[in-house]
């Protein structure tokens, strides 16, 4: 990702702080970096969000559109992931220099939303095996820091909460051909659940241990890691997806370690998430709070 | 109208050649009923029938073909050569590019294929990734092709295999050799290197029975969900280091582990075909090199023989005794 010079000793002393559970900024192996939540930035989409954590800035936007569902699956909606890695995050994104990047975040996106145990398509289906929704998720990084692939899934999950849904009825079917009308009220909708929607942990390994959410130097001192996607189903931890990156390989043992942590760590997220977007909710009327947004 | 039948082809192991497997959702409840289900625990963890042979091609130096059951996969690496994106030289270890093609004839679905390239070979080089000595070609790139010839499952594993080879043949460092299997759960059953049709259940249903079948029993039952999932590894057994571990689908954390365990134990028994195969490479090459030195030898024992001669009878006398008569003209 962004390209971080570190000389040996550098590293090194990262590599001892890693072993004390005493990481550079203070945290320990399991620590996330502080983050910031909003949603509902962006007026022209049907969702929206933006996290920060730490140095890392994702802007996701969320468009909604009607198609027609695969013929496999009649009853299923359809989801499509697009990133753009702008040049503004780092250097290196400009002009195709982020694609590889931005087609590695999409295809470990679809891979964790592929499952429909995942994510409910049903509550995007309209007219089975005619019509369905469509949604167009859109993130933008707009910062690199480090940690893309927790900070975008946590983006994509908080802006999949906020969406909202067009109330559709349908009118008279004309041979065979249903007419939809979608309401013009804005507060008429449907809200999609995203209680079993997955998260991505990154569990990257230092030397011989491993921690979460690496900053942009401690990624440049690891050698692999494993994003991990971790969905909550009735109160258990369930994958649904992971893959090895970094350039390196490691011992059957040490992945079983990495994919516990990242099992435990993603349950935490995925509750703590939760928390936080029913606190935003909750935070209408008077106890609105003043403009916070950059985009406000 | 025109009815295109489908035909079995009895060299190809019972596989039938069809276009569009699954149509309808009945299309995957029969094909489902069609399959032979190994139940929960499959008790034989080996490999498919293996074909495989290094150098194949004589115009680059490393290539391999694998035939694992019906896949057929042929890969090629050239040497390293020096990289065009400046960007990308700020890194402190060579670069891997790979590049899958599907043969136009290598699969019925032709509308996914571009999807299924880009996510081959983007899985594809972060699999070899840990397995080749990076830091033996600085700034340069290594470019490494993979040809699918027939899809028939497996093809992430079947190509890391193929790779693998190539470049032990093409002479490029590597720290060990790379085997990958494929393991599968689908509906409560373990499928171990699932044929193209398992995979396309999978795949193309996506565990939809799994949420209709929820709703057929009881509304209030909070029953375990229907794991559905593959998963992919790859992995270098001299050290029990894992290279890669692709998995998609959702699965606890104890199915995962245990089709983990059954890929490995593939893996293991991959390996010694691997390594019979390099040997016998070897060995065939030796022997090449012997007779080509035996060849050269005797040419030069013979141009020896000439220069003596030269030497001994002086030039006019040697043209005159090396020019033989010519049997058709009569004097």
């Amino acid at each position: 990702m962004a390209y971080v010079a570190l000389s040996e000793a550098e590293k090194t002393f990262i590599l001892h702080g890693v072993e004390e559970d005493f990481r550079c900024d203070g945290r320990s192996r399991r620590d996330y970096r502080p983050m910031e939540l909003e949603t509902g930035l962006v007026s022209n989409a049907s969702g929206s969000a933006r996290l920060r954590l730490a140095n890392t800035d994702i802007l996701v936007g969320i468009k909604t559109e009607i198609d027609v569902p695969d013929p496999l699956t009649p009853e299923f909606g359809k989801l499509e992931f697009f990133v753009d890695c702008s040049a503004n995050a780092t250097p290196e994104f400009e002009g195709r220099g982020g694609s590889d990047l931005a087609q590695e975040l999409v295809l470990a996106l679809e891979n964790a939303y592929e499952s429909p145990l995942a994510f409910d398509y049903r509550t995007l289906c309209l007219i089975p095996g005619q019509q369905c929704w469509k949604l167009y998720i859109d993130i933008l990084i707009l910062e690199c820091g480090g940690n893309l692939h927790d900070a975008v899934s946590l983006a994509a999950k908080a802006a999949l909460h906020n969406t909202k849904l067009p109330q559709v009825t349908a009118s008279l079917l004309d041979a065979g051909v249903t007419d939809l009308i979608i309401s013009d009220n804005p507060y008429d909708c449907t809200r999609l659940t995203i209680d079993t929607v997955p998260l991505l942990v990154t569990v990257c390994k230092i030397g011989d241990y491993c921690l979460v959410d690496p900053s942009a130097e401690e990624e440049a001192c690891s050698t692999v890691s494993i994003v991990v996607s971790v969905s909550m189903r009735n109160g258990e931890a369930f994958l649904s997806g992971s893959h090895m990156t970094g350039g390196g390989a490691m011992h059957r043992d040490t992945m079983r370690n990495c994919l516990n942590l990242g099992l435990s760590i993603g349950e935490q997220l995925n509750t703590l998430l939760a928390k936080v977007l029913k606190q935003e909710e909750e935070r209408v009327g008077p106890k609105r709070p003043k403009t916070v947004g950059f985009l406000k | 109208m025109l009815r295109v039948t489908q035909t079995k082809n009895a060299l190809l192991d019972g596989a039938t050649i069809a276009e569009d497997l699954y149509t309808t959702p009945k299309d995957c409840e029969e094909g489902f009923e069609s399959l032979e289900l190994p139940g929960k625990n499959p008790k034989k963890l080996s490999p498919r029938s293996t074909f495989l042979r290094a150098g194949v091609l004589t115009t680059v130096r490393g290539s391999a073909y694998m035939e694992y059951g019906n896949t057929k996969v042929m890969a090629i690496v050239a040497p390293p050569h020096e990289m065009m994106r400046a960007t990308a030289r700020r890194m402190n270890m060579g670069v891997i590019n790979c590049f899958v093609n599907f043969a136009a004839f290598a699969t019925g679905e032709l509308e996914s294929v571009p999807e299924r390239e880009k996510h081959l070979g983007s899985m594809l080089s972060k699999a070899l990734e840990p397995v080749v000595c990076r830091t033996e070609f600085l700034n340069f790139q290594l470019d490494i092709r993979v040809l699918i010839l027939d899809d028939d499952g497996c093809l992430l594993s079947t190509a890391i295999n193929c790779c693998g080879v190539a470049l032990v043949e093409c002479g490029i460092s590597t720290y060990d050799l790379v085997t990958a299997s494929t393991a599968c759960i689908y509906r409560d059953n373990v499928f171990l290197n699932p044929t193209a049709k398992e995979e396309e259940l999978l795949r193309k249903h996506r565990g939809g029975h799994a949420l209709a079948g929820s709703e057929n029993s009881s509304s209030t039952s909070t029953g375990a969900p229907q794991e559905h999932g593959l998963i992919t590894t790859a992995s270098m057994d001299t050290f029990d280091q894992l290279a890669q571990c692709q998995q998609c689908g959702y699965l606890s954390p104890g199915t995962y582990v245990k089709l983990l365990d059954y890929t490995l134990a593939i893996n293991k028994s991959l390996r010694q075909i691997i390594r019979r195969v390099l040997t016998a490479r070897i060995k065939e090459q030796h022997e090449l090199d012997v007779r080509e030195k035996a060849e050269s030898a005797l040419e030069d024992q013979r141009l020896a023989e000439i220069i003596e001669r030269l030497g001994r009878q002086g030039l006019d006398e040697f043209i005159q005794s090396t020019i033989k008569e010519d049997p058709f003209v009569k004097r």
